[in-house]
């Protein structure tokens, strides 16, 4: 079975999606107001496609992102595919015609994401209080950003899809 | 029935079959995966470095006639003052070499230097880490030293086909020997998590009991050729307090680095001409 073409879209949103929000983080360096804004990157291909074109994608996407962040590679390849796989045995629980769903699982695995980095990163500083103010500050500016990002991306992929003329409704839902 | 359940299951099996696999993976068939990454998002961050500086001449195109007059004069002013200064460095040098000859004293490391443009920032509580625009191209290695005109940046972290990572001296993991200005004895400078607010900040280690830096009265931490890595005398931060160590018997205090680290446009790497003889002969 080939890999569906919708994989492709998702892969190429969320690589600018990343380069977008690490322009963001290489110029607010100084402020240091750090972003991390990937709970958004695997909602739709976990929700949208079937199991072999979501991990295609949510892989390759996780070596992307291990690639260009300094964190321990491999971090966001295995929790990419791991929580993916989670939201794919519980797609049928979503509604994916609006918005609400699908921001509320982006910030929920934005959070895991960045609690996963924390615990990878700093097990031997993780008594230092300067990792804890900042951990919390990215946490709070991450969910602040995604409220508006979410939408504006998840939209920009509807709108990719539709603009290559493929089906946006989910595959091989479960029967429930 | 059994059917529907195997197939729920199918995606567990596969994640279960990926993270074996992950497990199994040589680590250098992981890197060179990582590698390979890199090397095709690279160009990515050239495009985007060069757009900033076709950015630039835009924007400086837009001054006066005026302006770039003022600023041709001020230039002037400054060329004619570090020609003064570069002879009175070449007398100097010129002695401190013959003064070495008479006393037999082994060949300091020369450093060819390379100014690179910032590509990419990433700092964070996590890591401390500038990506620049020269690697391999310029036959930059790993873990030379890295320096702006406030004193160290960083040492190179990795190396690839047109860009370098430099990790930051403020990252926990970045480590050198250093000397406190006007004082002979080594000390260890090391880097700290960041809390985000106020100055980029570090550690030093094993100072001497007898050095009583305050507020009124900082003293300047500076690098040492101890390590072979850095000159010696870069301003690395100032030290305004020291207060017992674990052990007792040396002090340990915070450092304060230059605020400007993190809003670099443009490093130097100091190449070691040992290294550059070695890509020549290599090549």
């Amino acid at each position: 079975m080939p890999i569906d073409p919708r994989a492709f879209i998702f892969l190429g949103s969320n690589v600018l999606l990343l380069y977008l929000f690490q322009l963001v983080n290489s110029v607010l360096a100084s402020s240091f107001i750090y972003l991390i804004l990937l709970g958004p990157m695997l909602v739709f291909p976990a929700l949208f496609m079937r199991h072999r074109s979501a991990s295609f994608c949510l892989i390759i996407t996780g070596i992307w992102i291990d690639t260009n962040i300094p964190a321990t590679f491999g971090i966001f390849t295995i929790s990419f595919y791991g929580l993916g796989t989670f939201l794919f045995l519980l797609r049928h629980r979503f509604r994916l015609e609006h918005n609400f769903h699908p921001h509320i699982i982006g910030q929920v695995i934005n959070l895991l994401l960045i609690l996963s980095l924390s615990f990878s990163n700093g097990w031997a500083h993780l008594l230092n209080k300067e990792i804890w103010i900042q951990t919390t500050s990215i946490i709070l500016c991450s969910a602040l950003c995604l409220f508006v990002i979410s939408s504006w991306f998840f939209n920009f992929q509807r709108m990719l899809i539709e603009l290559f003329h493929l089906n946006l409704e989910p595959e091989d839902l479960p029967i429930s | 029935m059994a059917n529907i359940r195997l197939d729920k299951l199918k995606p567990l099996v596969a994640l279960a079959v990926f993270l074996f696999l992950w497990w199994v993976i040589p680590t250098a068939v992981k890197s060179s995966l990582r590698l390979s990454f890199a090397e095709f998002n690279a160009p990515a961050w050239v495009l985007n470095s060069k757009f900033d500086q076709l950015a630039d001449f835009w924007k400086h195109r837009n001054h006066s006639k005026i302006e770039l007059i003022e600023a041709g004069q001020n230039l002037a002013r400054s060329n004619a003052r570090y020609q003064i200064i570069a002879q009175r460095y070449e007398t100097l040098e010129n002695e401190i070499e013959r003064l070495e000859s008479i006393l037999g004293l082994p060949e300091r490391p020369g450093f060819r230097h390379e100014v690179a443009r910032v590509l990419k920032r990433d700092l964070s509580v996590w890591w401390q880490e500038i990506t620049i625009r020269k690697g391999k191209d310029f036959d930059i290695p790993v873990g030379a030293a890295v320096i702006f005109a406030g004193g160290v940046v960083g040492r190179i972290k990795e190396v690839y086909a047109f860009t370098s990572t430099v990790e930051l001296i403020s990252s926990p993991n970045f480590r050198m020997a250093a000397l406190f200005s006007g004082d002979s004895r080594p000390v260890v400078y090391q880097g700290s998590n960041q809390s985000g607010f106020g100055f980029p900040f570090g550690e030093v280690r094993d100072a001497p009991q007898d050095l009583l830096p305050t507020s009124q009265n900082p003293h300047t931490l500076v690098s040492t050729r101890l390590g072979g890595t850095f000159p010696p005398g870069l301003t690395i931060g100032s030290v305004h307090w020291l207060e017992p160590g674990s052990t007792g018997i040396f002090q340990t205090g915070e450092v304060r680095l230059d605020p400007r680290l993190h809003d670099l446009k443009e490093v130097t790497v100091l190449i070691p001409s040992e290294a550059k003889e070695a890509v020549s002969n290599a090549n």
